[in-house]
């Protein structure tokens, strides 16, 4: 696990020097389970920062929602600096403004995964690099941490961030390739009509409450497409249609752009699985393009790219 | 009246009552539980240890309803909602209580709005009392309870191996007509099992003089401060079962005005047609969510317009709790002006 103190300390530098004006971490929540995205202003403040497995937000989202201006600081994991590369890459930030802190991420505990195993009654909860420490009501628990890591992670590979200003802790190897390629393979070796099948069961159960695309770093259009009422994208409400149409075109607009952190699933108060859609596109950028998103802050993706040489023309 | 209902009684109960009624109870959908409609495998889930995930305000005002349905040629008509008789079983005591509160929104002197009216008058409500209250309710605190009994028709109170059924109205009690009378001693023993859920509920924060308070604050930091990791998604209010706002929109493909569930938490609620928003950032945004349960709702009806259930608390993906938010508000200074 990183060493806060370490955290703490290069926080409180940022700002007593004058480095940044607000450093984006978290605070602790009102329960163990639901730490907080917050903005530390203030060198007094940043005693209760806190960095555990828990802290499930990718804090990227609040970029865009922060003056494009201001010097801003923030703890990043291997994806959330992916996903602060691609918002400088299209231009929503200036890089020379974000001081990052990189946390080298052993994976982000689901805490669905927790309260399903010891009830919601939980007390304190406590993480090394393999375990997890649960008091609840129900009794003490011990888990492997692995068995409680959100599906983003146990097949992520950039663990370590890949660009930040400074590292805390040691840089972890990289992951297996190969885990995220089988989610995918998984998926695609069902019939059409299996995959439709659950696509439909994942899509019909959701409130179109948008907290996936709030908790997105990379949705931040000023008007999102389902917002449109002239012309109208998809339907309104929640039918099957317009469910459908929602997740469908959410997904394809993260083309290139996503980093497969996983918020959008985290977020979900309906526990819809979505990354499978994101990561076949991520797999396809991969294959097709050779192209992983935000492993650099300058490279565009494929498909924010024109070129004279471009084997297809808009020809007809 | 007090009657008892032995468990195992109870599937055969439920499936009788497949004869006249409708009959919605939890039952597990994916990782939660879902008031879904009774069928002859139907397994009630009632060992959660809280709510639905879904408020059954849903069940009153679904999702997406259709208003109007047009014809080709300029005509439309009402939609037909074709409702049968129907009984929600184990609704919990918090999401009745909101039951009747939006009662007070829906059917008024002024205005009834029929779709609404039809649903409640079909509908007759079997509460569960929450004799183990779940960890992020409540419902104390806002002077409700695990056994309140507003908006029910009955209420069971788990006993072990059998439910005393308090029959609060006569469509209530129809339906547990033939069970045997429950005797002095048995109602004594359910009222110390609720007595001890009421107990085991702490304080979460004091409503004593907090609409006062956020009515002075409105133009505080305060709401900066409460608002600032805010993500703007509309998770605690969908989920909410009092949150009962709507947008009315025209699927012109399939004919059909509709109205779907819409949040104050939303960039476009309020935004008008000129462009101008008069709740520009999720400053304001957190404030209207708050001050019309805790100061507007009051204001209107004179009762608290949040039920306690907790699932603003529970699936709030940045950990944003109402509880925390509200005891801050009571920190803030009472600003007497000393001009008036």
């Amino acid at each position: 696990m990183p060493d806060l103190d370490a955290i703490k300390t290069e926080t409180k530098r940022l700002l007593s020097e004058g480095v940044v004006e607000v450093v984006v971490a978290f605070k602790p929540g009102d329960t163990p389970l639901h730490p907080q995205p917050a903005f530390f202003m203030n060198v007094d403040d940043v005693d209760s920062l806190v960095y555990d497995g828990l802290c499930q937000n990718n804090l990227a989202t609040f970029l865009t929602r922060l003056p494009k201006s201001q010097k801003i600081g923030m703890l990043v994991r291997g994806c959330e600096n992916r996903s602060v590369n691609a918002l400088v890459v299209e231009k929503q930030k200036l890089r020379e403004n974000l001081f990052l802190v990189g946390i080298p991420c052993e994976g982000i505990i689901d805490w669905r995964k927790i309260v399903e195993r010891t009830g919601e009654a939980v007390i304190a909860v406590h993480e090394n690099d393999l375990n997890v420490f649960v008091d609840s009501r129900a009794g003490n628990f011990n888990f492997n941490r692995a068995d409680l890591l959100h599906e983003s992670c146990l097949r992520c590979t950039h663990r370590t961030p890949v660009n930040a200003d400074i590292l805390i802790g040691e840089a972890l190897p990289e992951g297996d390739l190969t885990l995220a390629a089988t989610a995918v393979e998984v998926f695609e070796a069902h019939e059409i009509d299996e995959r439709y099948a659950w696509f439909h069961k994942e899509a019909e159960r959701c409130i179109r409450c948008y907290a996936c695309r709030e908790a997105c770093p990379m949705c931040y259009c000023t008007e999102c497409f389902v917002d449109h009422i002239e012309p109208r994208w998809t339907e309104s409400g929640a039918t099957p249609a317009g469910m459908q149409g929602w997740h469908i075109v959410r997904a394809f607009h993260q083309t290139g752009r996503c980093t497969d952190c996983g918020a959008c699933e985290r977020a979900c108060p309906m526990d819809i699985k979505m990354t499978y859609l994101t990561e076949k596109l991520n797999h396809d950028m991969r294959n097709k393009y050779g192209f992983v998103t935000g492993l650099d802050a300058q490279t565009q993706p494929p498909f924010a790219t024109v070129t004279l040489d471009d084997k297809n023309r808009f020809s007809v | 009246m007090n009657l008892i209902l032995e468990k195992q009684a109870l599937p055969g109960l439920l499936q009788g009552w497949r004869e006249q009624y409708d009959v919605f109870l939890p039952q597990k959908l994916e990782r939660f539980s879902h008031f879904l409609p009774l069928t002859p495998d139907s397994v009630l889930v009632t060992d959660e240890p809280h709510n639905t995930r879904i408020p059954p305000k849903a069940l009153f005002l679904p999702m997406t309803e259709t208003l109007v349905k047009f014809t080709r040629f300029g005509g439309y008509q009402d939609a037909q909602q074709n409702i049968h008789p129907r009984i929600i079983f184990a609704i919990r005591p918090c999401d009745a209580q909101a039951v009747q509160l939006l009662d007070t929104s829906f059917i008024q002197e002024s205005y009834t709005d029929p779709l609404w009216l039809e649903k409640r008058e079909k509908t007759i409500t079997v509460g569960l009392g929450c004799h183990e209250p779940c960890h992020n309710g409540f419902c104390t605190t806002v002077g409700y309870g695990p056994f309140n009994k507003v908006g029910l028709d009955a209420l069971l109170t788990d006993l072990g191996e059998v439910f005393l059924v308090e029959t609060l109205t006569e469509k209530g009690y129809s339906l547990f007509l033939g069970l045997r009378e429950a005797q002095q001693q048995m109602t004594e023993v359910a009222q110390r099992v609720q007595q001890q859920a009421y107990d085991k509920m702490p304080v979460a924060f004091e409503t004593e003089g907090l609409k006062a308070k956020l009515e002075q604050n409105f133009n505080s930091s305060y709401w900066q401060e409460v608002s600032q990791s805010c993500l703007g998604c509309g998770v605690c209010t969908f989920l909410c079962p009092t949150c009962f706002c709507f947008d009315i929109a025209d699927e012109t493909q399939r004919r059909e005005r509709v109205r779907n569930w819409d949040t104050c938490m939303f960039r476009t609620y309020s935004l008008e047609a000129s462009g101008h928003n008069p709740r520009p950032s999720k400053v304001e945004r957190t404030r209207q969510r708050l001050s019309h349960k805790f100061v507007y709702w009051l204001d209107q009806i004179n009762q608290i317009g949040c039920t306690g259930c907790g699932r603003c608390v529970r699936y709030c993906p940045v950990g944003l709790d109402i509880r925390a938010m509200l005891r801050q508000a009571q920190t803030l200074p009472f600003e007497v002006n000393h001009a008036l």
